[in-house]
Order: structure tokens, then sequence, then C-alpha cells
């Protein structure tokens, strides 16, 4: 599918991949940045199986959610290149990269919250011309989600911080991603609704949807995810399957709180 | 005050608080989608109550059917303004910026008025201007009739584009939050130059209706953005329906003082109204959140 010779381009094995699976996200050798100000990716490389959750850690600041803008055409890579699905989608804006599969849910309340529940949901089928389909993929979201379909004539706005979270998750699968990027979706919330965001991410993981997970709650986060990846300077450290991310001691010492789970 | 004064009074303040909550909301929508300050959109609707005086001494024809060059003009005019030149302010300090440039702009406009038609003042001479009906004794004049029809009817279009419309829904998603609006994949720069656009169309519908009833004169829009700008701050800056019901009742305020206080006191009721908003609920008496934000 692709012309480049991928593997060597990558530096980081990919170790946790599926045994013949073509990536569907892959993003190779990314140096990104704002403005004239120094570069926060330096030469990363990410790839996200179909069907897996991969899941990037890393502290304040490491550019975690920059590599997100970057995969979804929010934020112009300097170098390297994007794929989706085998597609070069490098440089596309947001608008064209929905279309190649590829949705984000950005950090932060990000519902439209003097808008319905229903106009946030159908908003995200923005792109999409086909009465039939969106009606079709409604009625997918409010099965995935029943809190949506239960306060579908709320106002977003009015709805808790956990509550939102579901209509921007419903919203963003309104396009029926390939891909979903999530930025943090737990931050702010409590113990409750970080569950239940998890549980998810999970159930959107079995409706077929691969999923791109930005956390700062690392140890919760890879406990959910297949694959982890640690950022730091803007790289990826170490990468690899998320239970043995999770019993690595170096890493339990830097970004666990310092227990790591299999304590001598 | 007697009671047919009162309910005189009554009328025009309705009348011209119509008037008032058209300009209003299209003010209101420049800040909403682009948080843009726009001081000259009062230059905008002297500008077109001129064209539209100038429409009806050259062709003499009536001043209302100059809406049907003005609206398409001014709209594209808008899209233009917000495209190539507010689009190139720095985001980061848009808002202060797009002061400096839409003020230079109202004083160009105002200038020009004056090169182009002198400063001496100007009014439509019509069959009906001086015609008035009476209402359960109170008689109102048929221009301001015309003046809020129109009003109205523009008021509840834009209401209509931006409730029901996919347009409308994408610039209220741009208003409420640009980012997530590019996500489900809104052209966000595009649908700015649209409602800059439509919010210039208020300006050419209010300077038609402005035209019908009062005499004009180049300097004349400072009188009107003063109050203008209260009525978004007390309205909730960025929301339409606080525009207009902030619009109106301040209006009937203004014209319910002017009896007791005259015209230049009851003109100071905006500006109170402004710092008591700012005092005590800065975000705005009727919705718009967008204040909170600064
Ligand atoms: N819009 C922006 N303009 C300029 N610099 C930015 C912008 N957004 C982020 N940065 C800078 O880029 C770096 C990485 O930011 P990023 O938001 O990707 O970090 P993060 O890992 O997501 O952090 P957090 O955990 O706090 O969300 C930071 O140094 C930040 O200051
Ligand atoms: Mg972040």
């Amino acid at each position: 599918m692709a012309s480049e010779p991928t593997p060597e381009l990558s530096p980081e094995p990919s170790a946790a991949e599926g045994p013949a699976a073509e990536p569907l996200l892959r993003l190779t050798n990314i140096q990104a940045g704002y403005g004239r100000a120094a570069l926060v990716l330096r030469g990363l490389s990410v790839t996200v199986a179909p069907s897996s959750v991969v899941c990037l850690v890393g502290p304040n600041g490491a550019g975690k959610s920059t590599v997100l803008k970057v995969a979804s055409g929010m934020l112009k890579p300097r170098s390297g290149q994007v794929m989706v699905d085998g597609e070069d989608v490098t440089g596309r804006t947001p608008q064209q990269l929905l279309a190649s599969g590829l949705s984000h849910v950005p950090q932060g309340h990000s519902v439209f919250p003097e808008m319905t529940v229903a106009e946030n949901v159908l908003l995200g089928a923005y792109t999409v011309r086909d009465r039939s389909l969106i009606a079709e993929r409604t009625e997918f979201v409010t099965t995935l989600f029943p809190l949506v379909g239960e306060r579908w004539s709320a106002l977003a706005g009015a709805l808790s911080g956990g509550q939102q979270k579901q209509v921007e998750f419903a919203r963003s699968l309104m396009v029926r991603p390939k891909v979903v990027l999530l930025d943090e979706p737990s931050m702010g919330l409590d113990p409750k609704a970080t569950a239940i965001v998890f549980e998810q991410v999970q159930r959107m993981r079995d409706a077929g949807t691969a999923v791109l997970l930005v956390e700062q709650n690392a140890r919760r986060a890879l406990e959910a995810a297949d694959v982890g990846c640690v950022l730091d300077l803007g790289k990826v450290h170490i990468t690899g399957p998320a239970p043995d991310l999770l019993a690595d001691p170096r890493l339990a010492q830097l970004y666990l709180g310092g227990r790591p789970k299999e304590v001598p | 005050m007697t009671g047919a004064l009162f309910a005189q009074s009554l009328v025009l303040g309705v009348l011209l608080g119509g008037l008032y909550a058209l300009l209003a909301a299209g003010l209101t929508l420049y800040f909403g989608v682009m948080r843009v300050v726009m001081i000259a959109h009062s230059a905008f609707l002297i500008l077109a109550a001129y064209l539209a005086w100038y429409f009806h001494e050259t062709s003499g024809l009536d001043p209302l059917l100059s809406l049907v060059i003005t609206v398409p003009l001014f709209f594209v005019v808008g899209y233009g303004m917000q495209r190539f030149l507010v689009s190139r302010l720095r985001p980061i300090s848009l808002t202060t910026m797009s002061v400096l440039l839409t003020f230079a702009i109202a004083l160009t406009i105002e200038g020009l008025l004056g090169f182009v038609w002198t400063g001496t003042q100007r009014r439509v001479q019509l069959g009906y201007s001086g015609t008035s009906i009476e209402v359960a004794g109170v008689s109102i004049a048929v221009v301001k009739l015309i003046a809020f029809a129109l009003a109205a009817i523009s008021l509840g279009a834009l209401f209509v584009i931006l409730r029901k419309t996919s347009f409308g829904r994408a610039l209220r998603a741009t208003t409420q939050h640009p980012e997530a609006a590019r996500l489900v994949g809104i052209d966000t720069d595009r649908v700015a130059g649209l409602g800059f656009g439509l919010g210039l169309a208020t300006a050419a519908i209010g300077g038609t209706a402005l035209a019908l009833d009062y005499t004009i004169y180049p300097s004349l829009h400072w009188h009107w953005i003063g109050p203008l700008m209260a009525i978004i701050v007390v309205g909730g800056l960025g929301s339409i329906p606080g525009a207009a019901i902030a619009a109106l009742l301040l209006g009937v305020a203004a014209s319910l003082l002017q009896v007791p206080l005259g015209t230049t006191w009851a003109q100071t009721v905006f500006y109170l109204a402004l710092f008591v908003t700012l005092m005590i609920r800065p975000q705005g008496f009727f919705g718009g959140r967008l204040a909170q934000r600064f």
C-alpha cells in the first residue's frame, strides 16, 4: 500500500502490534512546534493498530496534545509523515482528515454549551450528507452511550463534566471514524465518572474503532490500553504492551507515582 | 406624566427598540463569531442611510428599494472585510487590535461621506413622511412603523437562519467552541467571513430604516455606537436574543425618561445600564457565557 519502506523509518519497534495488521494510524518521524518557538515534537513516531487502544503518557508539556493535533490536522508538522489506513494524509485539514476516518476529542470541555445534546451530536455528522446514514449512526451512538439518548434535548452546557464527555464521544463517533483521538478524557472527573470514561473507551474499541488515548492518569490509562508509549522531550521514549509498562520499575518510578506494581 | 403621554412614549420606545435590536444583533454577531469589537458598525449604518437617501434623490424611487442593492453589497463587503482585514490580525491581540482597525474604518467612512456629500444635514422627503396613524389615542408615524417592521422581519429572518439552517448551526458552533467546530469539519474561517457579512447586512437594513425617519449627517454614527455597545454588553456579549431583549428594554426606558429628563439625559440610561451590568453581572443579563472567558 504505502510506497515508502515504512519499517526502517520508525526508530522504536511497535511491540504489541497485531500479527500482520497494517496500522490504521502511523505517525513517522514527526517534527512539530508552535510558531517560532522551539520544536515540541522532535522525530516522534507512533502507530495504532486496528481495534487497539494505544495510550500516550508523559509529564505536563511533553507534547501529548501536540501529537493528537498533528494527527488530526489542527497543526501542520514541519516534517514527518501521517498515514491513515495506508494513505498519506500529511498536511490535510481537519475536515479532510474526518473524511479519511480520523476523529479528535480535544482536551477539556468541548461541547457546544448553548446547544442541545441533539444539536451537538448531529454536528458530529456535519460533513455527512446522507440522511439515512446520519439516522443510522445516531441510533448507534445512542445505543453505545444511553445517557446521550436520555438527555437528548437538554442543553449540553447544563450537563455534568462526565456527561459532557459522553456527548463529545458520541459526537466524535458520528463519522464512524477508523481511529478516534482522545485527549485526557478523564481530566477533572471524579473516580466514578473516570471509571465510566475508561469503560466507554473499551466499548469504542469493541465497536471496531481504534483509540489513541492521551492521559495524565498514567496507571489507570495503561490498565485500559493495549499498548503504551511514554513521551518525553518530544519523542517516544519507551513503548510496549501496556501490562509490561505497568510492571516496568523505571516507569513506575518516573510516571506512576514511584510505586511499581511488582516491588520485590 | 399623563396616561396618554406614557402610552405614546412606550410605543415610541418599542419602535426605537426594534431598530436598536436589529443593529445590536449585528454587532453582537461579530463579537460572537470573531471576538471582534466592530466600532465601524454604526458608520456602515449611516453609510447605508446615505445610500438610501442618494438612491431616492437620484431615482425618485422609494428609499426602501435601495435595500436590493445595499444588502447584498454590504454582505459582500463584510465578508471581504473579515477575510482580508480582520483575519490578518494576530489572534492573541485580536480583540484590542480590532478596536483600532474598525475605529480607523469608521473614520474613513465618515470622511468619505463628508467628502462626497459634504457635512450638510440630509433628510428623505416622502409622500408619507408626515403621515401618522392613530391607535387608541396613540399617534404613530408611518415611517416609524415601517422601520420597526423592517427590523422585526430582519431579526426574525436572522433567528431562522441561525436556528434552522446548517450554516446557522455552524456559525453558532464556531461562536461557542471554535476548536471543536473545526474538529467536526466546519470551515471556521469561511463561517466567520459569512457571519461578518451577515452582521454588516443588518447595518444596511438598519440604515435604510434610519433614513426614513432621521436627519442624517456624516458624524451621526458616534451617537449610535455607544448605546449599541452598551446594549450588547447588557444582553451578554455574543448572545443575539440577549441583545434583542436588552435593546427593547433600554429603548423603552430611554423613551420614557425622555419626557421628564429631555433627550440628552435620557441617553444616559444606556451607560447607566452598562455600569450596573459591569459591576454586578459582567457576563450580561440575558445569556451569553462568552464574557466570562475574559
Ligand atoms: N497553542 C500553542 N502555542 C504555543 N505553544 C504551545 C501551544 N500549545 C502548546 N504549546 C507548548 O507546547 C508544549 C507541549 O504542549 P502540549 O499541550 O502538547 O503538552 P501536553 O503533553 O498535552 O501537556 P498537558 O499534560 O499539560 O496537557 C508546551 O511547552 C506548551 O507550552
Ligand atoms: Mg495536553
